[in-house]
């Protein structure tokens, strides 16, 4: 966890790159990953629907990038964005979604039954690798829900809830994870079907000095399939 | 995608991106970044540097990346078709009136005229009036249109035209009667047909 947050310092503060910069690349990678392995033309809901729970910090605003990205590629996303930071950056995502006619929800679904029937993929944005100790109201109860939910979920970074290095064999159990920048240490307890690395805006010499052993992007692609 | 790296002539994947001193510039900053990453060496060359704070850090982005930045640009145009693959023009965008006249963009747009390697440029050839086009201006290869062609695009006589604007929402394609084309799964740009 001291190590993503180290790399994500010098990013910021050595290579200036803006936070605004690097979440639109890491929503983007996001929803690229999420259209390659689940195409509209696959969902069996009427309308490809899908839900993206988006948290009160940056895994919240990367879900607010891909909500809109995935919005452009054809599918009809809904936001559910419980608690929002009072700061432009999150304010303009937000915005952004609305001009675009993509509704946020005031209320999250009661039961699991409901998000299975209304929606055919979940986008779980709510807690990023900065994540520590309790979680807080309203996600406990949301990631209870989630739990039960049989459709499947696709965890920005880290499946919300885990340990950001040693998972929880009870928590959340996506299908789909996105690591972004560098997979963290938890995801060696991933169990889903797919594994990818989003963010290609790491500099060589970064990934030089963390030793991150990145495997080779193909050509222009914004994601590599790990898994 | 015009260029990919294994159909390059060169030894060396170089590409000398020319910047100006306002947004298209800016615009070059973050393609050099991004061709860094893709593999490609890029090599900026940005005279006239903006004070604006956003711009100032996609320079150092830039440098932090090991891009090197040419403090001239060689009259000598044998120097540029020897030393790189292809030049990426980001010298002047839509928003330039007065620019073509002013230095260093004159003297800039003068050697660009004669170098023989392909150039790509960004919404607009530079030194283009935006709607009527030019005569005796730059030629380039590739065009890759900002969110939708401008009126000189239709004096584009090189092999291939992109447009890159699927950021644009709906309503605002709508609005302006875009009709964009349909862009293929998630790619970000979209070849047109090549002009007749």
């Amino acid at each position: 966890q001291e190590e993503a947050q180290a790399i994500d310092q010098e990013l910021f503060t050595e290579y200036k790159f803006s936070v605004d910069q690097l979440m639109e690349l890491a929503g983007l990678s996001c929803a690229t990953a999420i259209a390659k392995t689940y195409p509209p033309s696959s969902f069996t809901t009427s309308q490809p629907a899908v839900l993206v729970v988006c948290g009160p910090g940056n895994n919240g605003g990367d879900g607010l990038v891909c909500a809109r990205h995935l919005k452009m590629f054809g599918y009809h996303p809904t936001v559910y964005y419980p608690k929002r930071p009072s700061k432009p950056l999150f304010e303009g995502l937000t915005t952004q979604c609305q001009k675009m006619d993509i509704p946020f929800l005031s209320e999250f679904p009661a039961e699991a039954a409901l998000i299975d029937e209304l929606y055919g993929l979940v986008v779980d944005a709510i807690f990023g690798f900065s994540f520590k100790g309790a979680v807080r109201e309203p996600f406990g109860s949301i990631l209870s829900t989630l739990e039960r939910i049989t459709v499947p979920i696709a965890s920005i970074d880290i499946p919300s809830g885990w340990d950001v290095e040693k998972g929880k064999a009870d928590g959340l159990q996506p299908d789909m994870l996105i690591s972004l920048t560098a997979p963290k240490k938890a995801a060696v307890h991933f169990a889903g079907r797919y594994h990818f690395l989003g963010g290609r805006f790491v500099p060589a010499a970064l990934q030089e000095k963390y030793a991150l052993n990145l495997p080779p992007y193909p050509e222009t692609e914004c994601v590599l399939q790990l898994t | 995608q015009a260029f990919p790296l294994p159909s390059l002539p060169r030894k060396q994947p170089t590409v000398l991106v020319v910047c100006g001193p306002a947004q298209n510039g800016a615009i070059g900053l973050v393609c050099a970044r991004h061709l860094r990453i893709f593999d490609y060496e890029p090599t900026i060359f940005y005279p006239k540097r903006s004070m604006d704070p956003l711009y100032r850090d996609f320079t150092t982005q830039c440098e932090k990346m090991d891009i090197p930045f040419l403090s001239y640009l060689p009259t000598e145009v044998q120097l540029i078709n020897d030393a790189y693959n292809a030049v990426v023009d980001a010298v002047l965008g839509a928003e330039a009136e007065a620019g073509e006249g002013k230095e260093p963009c004159a003297a800039i747009l003068a050697t660009l005229k004669h170098v023989r390697i392909p150039i790509v440029s960004l919404d607009v050839p530079s030194g283009w009036d935006v709607e009527a086009g030019s005569s005796g201006g730059i030629s380039p290869d590739v065009l890759v249109s900002l969110s939708a062609p401008k009126q000189c695009a239709r004096r584009f006589l090189g092999r291939q035209h992109f447009v890159a604007g699927r950021f644009l929402p709906y309503d605002m394609q709508k609005k302006f009667e875009l009709n964009p084309p349909e862009y293929p799964g998630t790619e970000c740009v979209v070849a047109l047909r090549a002009p007749r």
